[in-house]
């Protein structure tokens, strides 16, 4: 070979060296992860703030539940290995992981599940047995594995002075409450240690702040707002989205006094142009709902309709008399929330209806953001309605016939007027490799590492 | 009313009426002048308002010129132009641009006047931009009022339009500034004074959109009925306000009409200024007024007094001389302390005293001279009477001692006895005359004056029913329950005794003898009244004078003698008579009763004492 050739071949495979670094997963690295969400308390049993994504993937750094659910909703082992629901699924055993350690240390029990998931669960029976934990309900819980896919479930030891360790992939090596959290890898992690050391988390951001601090290269995973999603990826950012796992409805806050006042419901519902909403203050992200699960959860939310009727609205409008003036409250910290509560506002007043918004607590409605916490869509269902305080529908055959007639229930009580199904979004640094999300948008970081321009 | 108290009354009235009339008129003069001042600086403000809202004009049509001129603008208007649906991606186009050019409104319309981004109002996008009546219209007009509609409320703001125009379709960019309380704060505002904002919000008065420099208004609705009357009518009023009980409280408010560009009333600017410093010096100058005129009351008074001093003193010191004059001093002299008509005054009342002494005393001495003289006369008629008989008694003795020798004894006896019987009566004459020259003072002691009339009516009875000619029937009329008097009991004994003898000699026919007693507060009172012949007035009227008698007979000194004992008593005597009606006796006598100096009553009534 001429020497040309071989120096061709050695430049070649130093470039190919160096390629196939870049690619392979490296230890070591922090990762920066800001979030808007700024919560008080780390025990996942704490359910005091607001469910969402950005709490369920915190929860998931330190804790791990029993089971988890993949994309099309089949349970996975986690901490338990196996699990049997007896016939009449009132009594399930699940059978524990065995060599688990907490971060302190001391061994995964049955006890110390059972004790944990009490603590989340009072009304449910709970007995350890010798490897395993056995859960009695009152009634059948063919879902009760989804429901302890839920990160209230993730397993605990709760020590004095209110301080939670977990068994998840990361241990809390400092935390400032509402401001900081600082996690480091679990070295001797049952799924095996994860590649980044270190994650650092600020909380309490506003998705201006974030992308900011992303453009300056301060933090590697931001989360970005639904409106701008799409500018971002234009603009050339690594923007990863979950599907629409996250419900943006009116919320009443109490049941409807009269047939009056839900023909009122009504006439608001009908006011609403979802269309133009999404298409210019979401910038064309999420889709409308008229459902509470998304099409892509229980396959029938486009039975829901959606669409304006303004002159439907009118009409049912003018068959009342006396018309109360609402309060329709949003988050002060949302931007969009703010833009979205005016133009509803706006909406409505086309229909003969006054709101005011505010940002008051106390409003007659609330412009908020219900977070799916299950993939397994009764399960999710049972949530949506223990948050708006409504009885959990009841499930036999499980069947999606079954699951239509519930979501129709609560729908029918006029507690809620579903307006979009958003996605989660984040906007990633180029050095985070293999960021791995689920289409509920929950994170996945064992596998995560920090490319050549780490800090 | 006194002379000093008139005086004083004209001073005081005098002070009072100039000072007010002074304080009146700087009042009247000092209002004028505060109404105009007070108009002048309302003027400057409304100037100065005019002027700020002219500056904030320009800058609005300069800043939207610019945003109108702008590259972004011009890629908009580019990106429309092209496709309607592009719109979407400028929702929030408007609100960084309005920041950096300091407007509080901003708003891109496309070609149909829908509006494509809102920094006021962002969920705005695609409704039509209704509170602007004709955009093509107004692209080259001045900066105008407008009422812009809020998620919050609506705000005034001053407002320009302007447009962009790529191909066919211009872009309208509407932008503007609010007219808030930074616009009031931005105007300098004297001492006293304040501007107030009102946004019209329908045909109700809306308290909460009156605003001041500081925020909102206090008592807003005060304002209303003024607020409403321009909004309504379209031009300036003024009013008086009253915001409390205190005058200085008061405030006037000018109102004036902010039009849009449609010449509908948008907002009223309420200049308001402030009565205190009038009030205050109002209160000065009545403060001063009631100084001054205090001043001149007290002035008044002292003038008054000095002039008083000067007149009404004497005139008092003469009044007082008269008085003692009249009460019978008549040595009475006033002092003569000035050479002014009050002094020859005072020199004439001297003389006049001097010489109603001495023609006193001259009636003095010509009473003296005739009282002597009348005594001279009663005593000759006496006297005449007894020295005649004595005369001829001695004639006949010496007759018969030269004539009739052996009857000159039985003549002698005779003589002798008619002698002693003419002297003896010569002694009774003498000892009633020297009794009545040495009339005793009286002994008082407590004495009831029923008693003592009971006493003489007992001691009469007898000689009042043996009578020649006709009985005297004694009546009593005695008023129960009389108290006692401080008098002599026998000098009142005497006194009525002799009055009872008056009326008998009165009556030599016979009648009626009435004694009566009453008494009236301190005083008591006897009466003694006949039926006898009666007197004249003149005889009443020399009744009482020593020696005087209508009778035959008598010394004439009984009634006398009773004026004396009844004046000796502080009392008086009267007599009420007709003739042929008979004579009433009145004794008025005083109580009393402090003057005796040891309780000493007397429950009898009368030792008779021979006179």
């Amino acid at each position: 070979m001429r020497l040309s050739g071989w120096r061709w071949l050695a430049v070649s495979s130093l470039l190919w060296a160096s390629l196939s670094a870049e690619t392979r997963p490296q230890y070591g690295g922090n990762l920066r992860i800001t979030t808007r969400i700024a919560p008080s308390s780390l025990d996942p049993a704490d359910r005091t703030q607001a469910d969402s994504v950005a709490r369920q993937n915190l929860d998931s750094l330190m804790f791990d539940t029993l089971v988890t659910i993949d994309n099309r909703g089949r349970l996975q082992p986690a901490l338990a290995t196996s699990w049997k629901a007896e016939p009449g699924n009132q009594r399930w055993q699940f059978w524990l992981r065995r060599g688990v350690k907490f971060h302190d240390g001391s061994p995964l029990t049955p006890e110390a599940v059972a004790a944990s998931l009490r603590l989340a669960n009072p009304g449910w029976n709970i007995v350890p047995a010798n490897d395993s934990v056995i859960i009695v309900r009152d009634a059948p819980a063919p879902d009760l594995g989804a429901e302890l896919t839920r990160e209230q479930n993730g397993i605990a030891k709760r020590g004095a002075g209110g301080s939670v360790v977990g068994t998840g992939p990361f241990h809390i090596t400092d935390w400032q409450a509402g401001k900081k959290l600082t996690l480091a890898a679990a070295e001797g992690y049952w799924a095996g240690r994860t590649f980044l050391d270190t994650i650092e988390i600020e909380m309490g951001k506003n998705s201006r702040d974030q992308l900011i601090a992303l453009e300056l290269g301060k933090v590697d995973v931001v989360e970005v707002a639904s409106d701008q999603s799409h500018r971002a990826s234009a603009e050339g950012r690594r923007v990863v989205s979950s599907s629409p796992i996250e419900l943006m409805a009116l919320v009443f806050t109490r049941e409807r006094q009269s047939p009056d006042e839900g023909k009122l419901r009504d006439v608001l519902a009908l006011s609403i142009d979802r269309s133009s909403i999404r298409g210019v203050v979401l910038q064309g992200v999420g889709e409308p709902s008229g459902a509470i699960l998304p099409s892509w959860i229980s396959g029938y939310a486009f039975v829901f309709p959606t669409d304006q009727n303004l002159t439907r609205a009118r009409q049912e409008r003018s068959e009342i008399r006396q018309v109360p003036v609402w309060t329709l409250g949003y988050d002060a910290n949302d931007a969009l929330a703010r833009v979205i509560a005016e133009r509803i506002a706006l909406n409505a007043r086309d229909a003969g209806l006054t709101l005011q918004t505010t940002t008051s607590a106390n409003a007659d409605i609330r412009l908020t953001r219900l977070t799916l916490t299950s993939l397994n869509p009764r399960v999710a269902l049972a949530q949506v309605a223990s948050t708006l305080g409504l009885p959990a529908p009841k499930f036999g055959t499980g069947s999606t016939d079954e699951l239509y007639q519930a979501e129709s229930s609560l729908l029918q009580t006029q507690r809620l007027i579903p307006l979009f199904q958003l996605p989660v979004s984040y906007a990633l640094n180029t050095s985070v490799q293999d960021w791995d999300q689920d289409l509920d948008g929950s994170w996945h970081p064992d596998n995560a590492w920090l490319g050549s321009n780490r800090p | 009313m006194s002379f000093r108290r008139k005086l004083l009354l004209v001073f005081a009235l005098t002070v009072f009426l100039s000072v007010a009339a002074v304080a009146w008129m700087v009042s009247l003069v000092t209002r004028r002048a505060f109404e105009r001042s007070n108009e002048e600086r309302t003027a400057a403000l409304v100037a100065q308002f005019q002027h700020e809202f002219r500056r904030h004009s320009d800058d609005v049509v300069h800043s939207v010129e610019a945003i109108a001129a702008s590259e972004a603008t011009t890629r908009m208007a580019l990106a429309l132009n092209r496709s309607s649906s592009q719109s979407a991606g400028y929702l929030n186009e408007a609100t960084p641009v309005a920041e950096s050019h300091q407007l509080d409104f901003l708003e891109f319309v496309d070609a149909r006047g829908t509006i494509v981004s809102s920094a006021q109002s962002p969920a705005k996008f695609g409704y039509p931009e209704t509170s602007l009546a004709n955009l093509p219209q107004l692209v080259a007009k001045p900066a105008f009022l407008k009422q812009e509609e809020l998620p919050q409320g609506t705000a005034l703001g001053l407002f320009a339009v302007r447009s962009t125009t790529v191909g066919d379709k211009p872009l309208y960019v509407v932008g503007g500034k609010r007219l808030d309380r930074n616009s009031l704060v931005a105007l300098e505002l004297p001492t006293g004074m304040r501007a107030m904002l009102y946004q019209v919000s329908g045909a109700f008065f809306v308290p909460q959109a009156l605003i001041d420099a500081s925020g909102n208004v206090k008592q807003p609705e005060a304002l209303a009925p003024l607020i409403l009357q321009v909004q309504k009518q379209g031009r300036e009023f003024t009013q008086l306000m009253h915001w409390s009980s205190d005058p200085a409280d008061d405030e006037t408010i000018h109102a004036i009409p902010l039009n849009g560009a449609d010449d509908k009333t948008l907002g009223v600017l309420l200049i308001g200024s402030s009565r205190r410093a009038y009030v205050e010096v109002k209160r000065h100058i009545q403060s001063a007024a009631m100084l001054v005129g205090g001043a001149g009351i007290l002035l008044a008074i002292l003038l008054s007094s000095w002039a008083a001093a000067r007149v009404t003193r004497p005139v008092e010191q003469l009044a007082t001389a008269a008085r003692e004059v009249a009460a019978g001093n008549l040595n009475t002299q006033v002092d003569v302390t000035s050479q002014d008509e009050v002094g020859e005054l005072a020199e004439a009342f001297n003389r006049m005293t001097r010489e109603l002494l001495e023609q006193k005393e001259r009636l003095v001495q010509t009473e003296r001279v005739a009282a002597w003289r009348e005594l001279a006369r009663r005593l000759a008629h006496e006297l005449k009477n007894p020295l005649f008989p004595l005369q001829l008694t001695v004639e006949n003795l010496i007759r018969a001692y030269e004539q009739s020798p052996q009857l000159f004894e039985e003549i002698f006896r005779e003589g002798s006895a008619t002698l002693l019987a003419e002297i003896n009566n010569l002694k009774q004459i003498i000892a009633r005359f020297s009794e009545f020259s040495k009339m005793p003072q009286p002994q008082l002691q407590q004495v009831r004056v029923n008693d003592l009339v009971n006493g003489v009516m007992r001691l009469f009875q007898a000689q009042l029913q043996s009578r020649n000619g006709g009985g005297i029937e004694c009546r009593a009329d005695l008023q129960e329950d009389l108290a006692p008097v401080a008098a002599d009991p026998d000098l009142l004994h005497r006194a009525v005794s002799n009055l009872v003898l008056n009326a008998m000699d009165a009556m030599p026919q016979g009648g009626i003898l009435t004694l009566r007693t009453r008494q009236n507060l301190d005083r008591q009172y006897i009466e003694v009244s006949d039926t006898g012949v009666g007197l004249t007035r003149e005889e009443c009227e020399r009744l009482f004078t020593p020696y005087y008698t209508s009778k035959q007979h008598g010394t004439g000194l009984g009634l006398a003698i009773v004026q004396s004992v009844v004046s000796d008593h502080g009392g008086t005597i009267s007599v009420q008579s007709e003739p042929g009606k008979g004579t009433t006796f009145l004794i008025e006598l005083p109580i009393n009763l402090d003057k005796l100096r040891a309780p000493k009553e007397s429950h009898s009534v009368v030792t008779t004492r021979s006179s």
